[in-house]
Order: C-alpha cells, then sequence, then structure tokens
C-alpha cells in the first residue's frame, strides 16, 4: 500500500469521526462489560446485549455521513471503497469488542447472536444514512431495537413473534433469522458503498 | 398632573408584555414548523402500534387492565423518537456551528432554548394523546363497566417532557454526530432497566412512569375493580418527572450570566421535587386490593368500595360477577354448570353464588400472595388470569375455574365449608362424590391436581377413584337426586363408596 492510498484512507476515517467511533464502541463494550456484573431476571439478561449492539450499530450508521457533501463525489474512483471498508470494519471491530466484553460472563447468544444482531441493525443504519442522512441515520437502530426487545418480550408471553425479520427473538443459531440479518447487511453495504450517505443542501441533516 | 403622568406607565409595561409574549408565540410557531418530532410522530405511532396497542387490544375490554397496559407500553414506545427529537434539536446550534452567530439576537439563548424545547415537547405530547385517545375510545365503545382510568394516561403525558427535557440538555451541553443516538440509548436502558431494580412494594424504583401499581401485580383483572384506582403511586411519579423537567431545563440556563441565580434557584426546586417523590415512592406498601398506598399522599376516601350492581347468570344457582367481568359470566356459567344444577336447591347449598374481591399480599421480595377474601359457598373469586392476559386462552381460564371454582363449590358443600370441623380428613366416599362432580377439561394434566390427591380428591387407581367415575357418568339432574337424598348422611361420613350410584 503506497503512502498516497495510507493518507487518503486516514483523512477518509478522519472525516467520518472514525478515532471518536472508536472511542464510543470501546465505551459500549465496556458499558456491557460492567452491566454482565449485575444481577438481571431473565427478561433484563436476553435483552441487555441488544440494547449495546444497537448502540454499536447506530455509532457506525452516522460514521456514514459526510462532512464535505457533493464535491466529495467528484474526487475519485476509491470513495466506495473507502465507504465499504470502513462500514465492515466497524462492524467487525465492534462485534469483536462486544464479543471480548462477553467473555468469561453469562452473555445471553453469545458471540453468534453479536455478530447477527450487529451486522443486521448495522445494515439498517446503513440503509437509513442512505435515506435520511448520516446524521439521522440512528433513527432505523434505535426503532429497531423497541421491535427486538418487544420481540425478547413475546418469547415468554405468547402468542411469540415468528418471523425472521424480528431476529432478536430468534435462537442464536437460526437460520432464517441470519439470512434476514445477513440481506440486510448486505443491502445497507451495497446502497452506502454504491450511494453514500444523503445529503442535504445544508451538509448536516435535515432544516432541523 | 401626576395622576395624568402616571397613568401612561402601565399601558407601556401591559404593551411590553404582550410584545414579549407575541414574540414567544411567534418563536414557538416557528420552532413548531420545524421541528424533528413532528416528522418522527410517525415513528412514534407505528412503534405504539407494533409494542403496545396491539397487545392493549388483545386484553379484555376492562378499563383497568388496559389503562394499566397503557401506562407500561406508551413511555416504552415514545421513548426513541421523543428523546431522539430533542437531542437533535438541543443540539442543533451546536451541530451547525451557528451558536455566536444567535448568541447576538434580541433573546437569551436560555429562551430561545425553552421555546425549542417547548415545540418538541408539544408534538411529543400530541403523539402521546394521540395514543391514548385511540385506546380510550375504542376501550369506551367495549367495556361492559367502568369509565377511563386518567391517572396513568397523566403519567405518561408527565413522562414526555421528563424524556424530552433530557434529550434537549444532552443534545444542547454535547452538540455533535454521536450524542443523539448514544442519549437515547442511555435513556432507553435506563428507563427500560431501572424497572428491574423495583423489588417490593417500598422500593424507591417504583418512581419509574412505567411502573403502574405494584411492580409484580402488574395490570390486573382484580386491581381497580372492586376499589377505586389509588392515585397515590401516580401522584409521586408525576411529581418526580414534573421535578426533573423542572430541574434540567433550570440548569440549561445557569450558564447565562444574568440569570444564573434563577436557573440555579429553578434546578434546586426541581431537584428537590424530583427528589422528594423518590422519598414518597419508597415509603408505598400493597394494600389488600393490589394497589400501592403512600400513607403521606393517600386519601381515606378511596378505601372505600365502589358500588356497582352485579350481572348474574340465569342458572339454578345464580352466579353473579362485577359488571366489569360480565363478559367472563358465559364461560364461568359453562365451566361450572353442572355443578350448579347438582346443587341447586339441596340443603347447605348457596342460593347464589358473588363475586368477591381477590386479597393481595406482599411477600419478601417480588412476591405477591394472591387469595381468595370469599367467607364460603356463596362467595368466589375469579382467576386474575383472564383469556387475552399474559397470553392466556379461554381454555386455560376453563381448567382454573375448574381447579378453583367448581372444586371449592364441591367442597364447600359436601364437606360442609366453614362448618368442617378443623382436622378432620374426609372419607373416601366424599372424595369420590367431588371427584364425580367436577368437570376438569382435558387441559388439566394430573400433575396439577397431585397437591390435591387424599386431601380434596381421591388416589388415581384407587377404588375411591373407580366409584368417582361411575358417579360422573350420571346425568346432572341424577346425581342431583342422589345428593337431596344422602347428602346429610354423605357430610357425617355415613356413606360407603358401596352406597355410591
Amino acid at each position: 500500500m503506497t503512502a498516497v492510498a495510507v493518507r487518503l484512507v486516514r483523512l477518509h476515517a478522519s472525516s467520518r469521526r472514525l478515532p471518536a467511533a472508536l472511542v464510543l464502541l470501546a465505551a459500549c463494550a465496556a458499558g456491557l462489560r460492567g452491566t454482565l456484573y449485575v444481577h438481571w431476571d431473565d427478561y433484563g439478561a436476553l435483552q441487555l446485549p441488544l440494547i449495546f449492539e444497537t448502540a454499536c450499530a447506530a455509532i457506525i450508521a452516522v460514521t456514514a455521513g459526510s462532512p464535505f457533501g457533493e464535491p466529495e463525489r467528484a474526487t475519485g474512483r476509491w470513495l466506495p471503497y473507502l465507504r465499504l471498508g470502513t462500514a465492515v470494519t466497524l462492524t467487525g471491530l465492534a462485534s469483536g469488542a462486544l464479543a471480548a466484553a462477553g467473555t468469561g460472563m453469562p452473555l445471553a447468544g453469545g458471540f453468534p447472536d453479536i455478530v447477527r444482531n450487529v451486522a443486521g441493525l448495522t445494515g439498517i443504519g446503513l440503509l437509513c444514512a442512505t435515506v435520511l442522512g448520516g446524521p439521522l441515520a440512528w433513527t432505523g437502530p434505535l426503532a429497531y431495537l423497541v421491535a427486538g426487545v418487544y420481540g425478547l418480550y413475546t418469547d415468554w408471553h405468547p402468542p411469540a413473534l415468528s418471523t425472521p425479520w424480528i431476529w432478536p427473538a430468534r435462537p442464536p443459531h437460526d437460520a432464517g433469522g441470519a439470512l434476514c440479518a445477513a440481506a440486510v447487511f448486505a443491502a445497507g453495504l451495497a446502497a452506502i458503498a454504491i450511494r453514500g450517505a444523503r445529503e442535504r443542501p445544508a451538509g448536516d441533516g435535515p432544516s432541523t | 398632573m401626576t395622576a395624568a403622568q402616571a397613568a401612561p406607565r402601565p399601558a407601556v409595561g401591559r404593551r411590553g408584555a404582550g410584545s414579549a409574549a407575541l414574540g414567544s408565540g411567534r418563536l414557538l410557531r416557528l420552532e413548531l414548523r420545524h421541528n424533528a418530532m413532528l416528522w418522527l410522530l410517525p415513528l412514534a405511532f407505528a412503534l405504539f402500534w407494533y409494542n403496545g396497542y396491539r397487545e392493549i387490544m388483545a386484553l379484555p375490554p376492562m378499563w383497568n387492565l388496559r389503562a394499566i397496559t397503557l401506562q407500561n407500553r406508551l413511555l416504552f414506545d415514545l421513548m426513541v423518537p421523543a428523546t431522539g427529537a430533542a437531542a437533535w434539536m438541543g443540539s442543533r446550534e451546536g451541530r451547525r456551528g451557528i451558536t455566536d452567530l444567535v448568541a447576538g439576537t434580541a433573546r437569551p439563548r436560555w429562551s430561545r432554548q425553552l421555546a425549542t424545547w417547548a415545540a418538541t415537547t408539544a408534538w411529543a405530547e400530541v403523539g402521546c394523546v394521540a395514543c391514548v385517545a385511540v385506546v380510550y375510545l375504542i376501550t369506551a365503545r367495549q367495556a361492559s363497566w367502568g369509565g377511563p382510568l386518567w391517572w396513568p394516561a397523566a403519567v405518561s403525558a408527565a413522562g414526555v417532557p421528563a424524556l424530552t427535557a433530557i434529550g434537549f440538555a444532552a443534545g444542547a451541553w454535547f452538540p455533535g454526530r454521536f450524542v443523539t443516538p448514544l442519549v437515547t440509548v442511555v435513556v432507553f436502558f435506563g428507563l427500560a432497566f431501572g424497572t428491574q431494580a423495583a423489588s417490593g412494594d417500598h422500593s424507591y424504583w417504583q418512581v419509574s412512569p412505567l411502573i403502574a401499581g405494584a411492580f409484580d401485580i402488574g395490570a390486573a383483572p382484580g386491581v381497580a375493580s372492586f376499589y377505586p384506582y389509588l392515585p397515590d403511586l401516580s401522584i409521586a411519579q408525576v411529581m418526580f418527572a414534573a421535578g426533573l423537567v423542572v430541574a434540567i431545563l433550570g440548569a440549561l440556563g445557569i450558564p447565562v450570566a444574568r440569570m444564573r441565580w434563577l436557573a440555579a434557584a429553578v434546578t434546586a426546586a426541581g431537584l428537590a421535587a424530583a427528589g422528594t417523590a423518590v422519598a414518597l415512592a419508597g415509603t408505598g406498601r400493597l394494600d389488600p386490593h393490589g394497589m400501592i398506598v403512600i400513607p403521606a399522599l393517600h386519601d381515606a376516601s378511596n378505601d372505600q368500595p365502589v358500588r356497582y350492581t352485579p350481572d348474574c347468570s340465569r342458572t339454578p344457582i345464580p352466579v353473579c360477577v362485577h359488571p366489569a367481568y360480565a363478559g367472563f359470566l358465559p364461560a364461568v356459567t359453562a365451566a361450572v354448570g353442572p355443578e350448579l344444577t347438582e346443587f341447586a336447591g339441596l340443603p347447605g347449598a348457596p342460593a347464589r353464588i358473588g363475586q368477591v374481591a381477590a386479597v393481595y399480599r406482599q411477600d419478601p421480595g417480588n412476591g405477591i400472595t394472591v387469595s381468595g377474601g370469599r367467607t364460603g359457598a356463596a362467595a368466589f373469586v375469579l382467576p386474575d388470569e383472564v383469556p387475552g392476559r399474559l397470553g392466556t386462552t379461554g381454555a386455560e381460564f376453563a381448567a382454573q375455574l375448574d381447579q378453583g371454582f367448581g372444586l371449592q363449590l364441591m367442597t364447600d358443600v359436601i364437606l360442609g365449608g366453614a362448618d368442617r370441623p378443623a382436622g378432620t380428613a374426609p372419607s373416601q366416599a366424599q372424595l369420590a362424590v367431588i371427584s364425580g362432580s367436577v368437570r376438569f377439561p382435558p387441559s388439566v394434566e394430573s400433575r396439577d391436581l397431585e397437591p390435591l390427591y387424599g386431601r380434596l380428591l381421591p388416589e388415581p387407581g384407587s377404588p375411591a377413584s373407580l366409584a368417582a367415575k361411575r358417579f360422573a357418568a350420571l346425568s346432572p339432574a341424577a346425581r342431583h337426586t342422589w345428593l337431596a337424598a344422602h347428602l346429610a348422611a354423605l357430610r357425617a361420613g355415613r356413606v360407603t363408596l358401596a352406597q355410591l350410584p
């Protein structure tokens, strides 16, 4: 890799606030670790990881926003790869950090659950970034959090939600849930790589 | 002359106040038109429909069940859009880098922030009120008795400004692209998981606006049916939410040099109110009717039972229920109909059976004991697990009725109920008649009845069990005829298994 490529990656990472995102992802992992020391009832134990997974996904989605707008699109052909690389790298790091935080602790669902949920939620966030813009990309993952928490709740109180599109409510090794999460993640990656986050005239979200 | 000079001054003052009010109104109107919460209202409605509305509407149409569940769900569903929108609006000046630009405007920053927060809260309240209105209007058309419970709705409405205040303050203090999702997740975690810390009726965590009544009873049909809904905990929760709002909004004004002391005083007052509410919630205790009493806020007139005219069945022995339970009367008479025919007119059998309130008692930790407050065969308690509540089916409800009400009716009549000498074991013939009379649906498994074997039911495979099957094969009319002739002897223990038909 040439020095120019390294510089390009570094500048892209800076423009997307990647250093801050990495710090926040580490804080989420630390938060998960800290809360796992607390005794939770069955509801709490199952729903707890989903909250931290959602926080990570929302952070990743928000980093998709560009501060430059249209001029950045004219800079060259590497931008889609940079966007793709950023999203994949952050998703991998978030999954790894959360899994590491749960090591040796009673983490419901384990690593498969973390990978599936982080990937699926990130996919939702990236799709939202494409449609709403980076600064508002958090709305999708956080709205899905409410749906996911309710899905887990119905595991106790039937009728249980059986659709694989609410994948947090499915067992960790469920193929249907994993496929849906993977499909959403792939769609999000494709959308963010090809189109990028939606840009507004003001450069940072809607006129509100 | 003096009077003539003094006269215009109040007019100028009035014009100034009117102008300020007009200006504030214009500012608020502008903020209302350019507010993120307006665009997030569809999301709020979608979340409420998905998470709250469907479950609330699946409950039986009883005001207490639906209102208490509404309080538990509504704020939960509004949490993400309201907090997120408020944080987004609060971070606007910092996010756009116009803090210095707007610092030169006529109004102080605190005033502008309050207008933005008020507009965000107003839209969030519109969402809250719309959800309450839909649930209450539908319930009003379906419920067989009672009226809306306003306190649960008031707590939800009071919780909305607290959510927006937290989000707004976080956005204003830490403007940045990450603050909105992070503060929303933190509030979600705090509110949704804060209830997990509630333990028993003395818990300070009861102040959470998601908790309606006793934490481990939740929405139960026996709560606030026979006795009025106690507003004690709701008052503490509203006080807490209001105190929190005042404290946070006051803290926003502390950096403003001219208003620092005023803002600090407002913040202190808000914190005092919120702290007092938390302390009050910690003094709560579970009353026998399933609600939380806070002595300092309690109105003794709420301890009087509600007046109502019961709904009664047209069965040989009329069964009367509280009118709120009228929808369950057909299920009750269907479950115990044969027993009612069998016992009608027998000596010792009740002429009328009426529903009475369940009695709730707090056990250590989060345990709650629910017992019947009945005083004989003429009274019964309907189980809290009614069809539609927590996934309970009609078959499960019928099974509970047979295991509870049906068996209780049998034992009271056959064994003598309260007149029975203490410590007297029932005879095998008595057990056979009880077992042969109660109709357990197929959903009742042997393990459910195991604790009753030898006490109220014969052991499976025993001679008494075989006699019970013979007795059960008779028609209710035939069993009635036999009991009319032999009930006194059966109660006295003078009937043997061989003498059973």
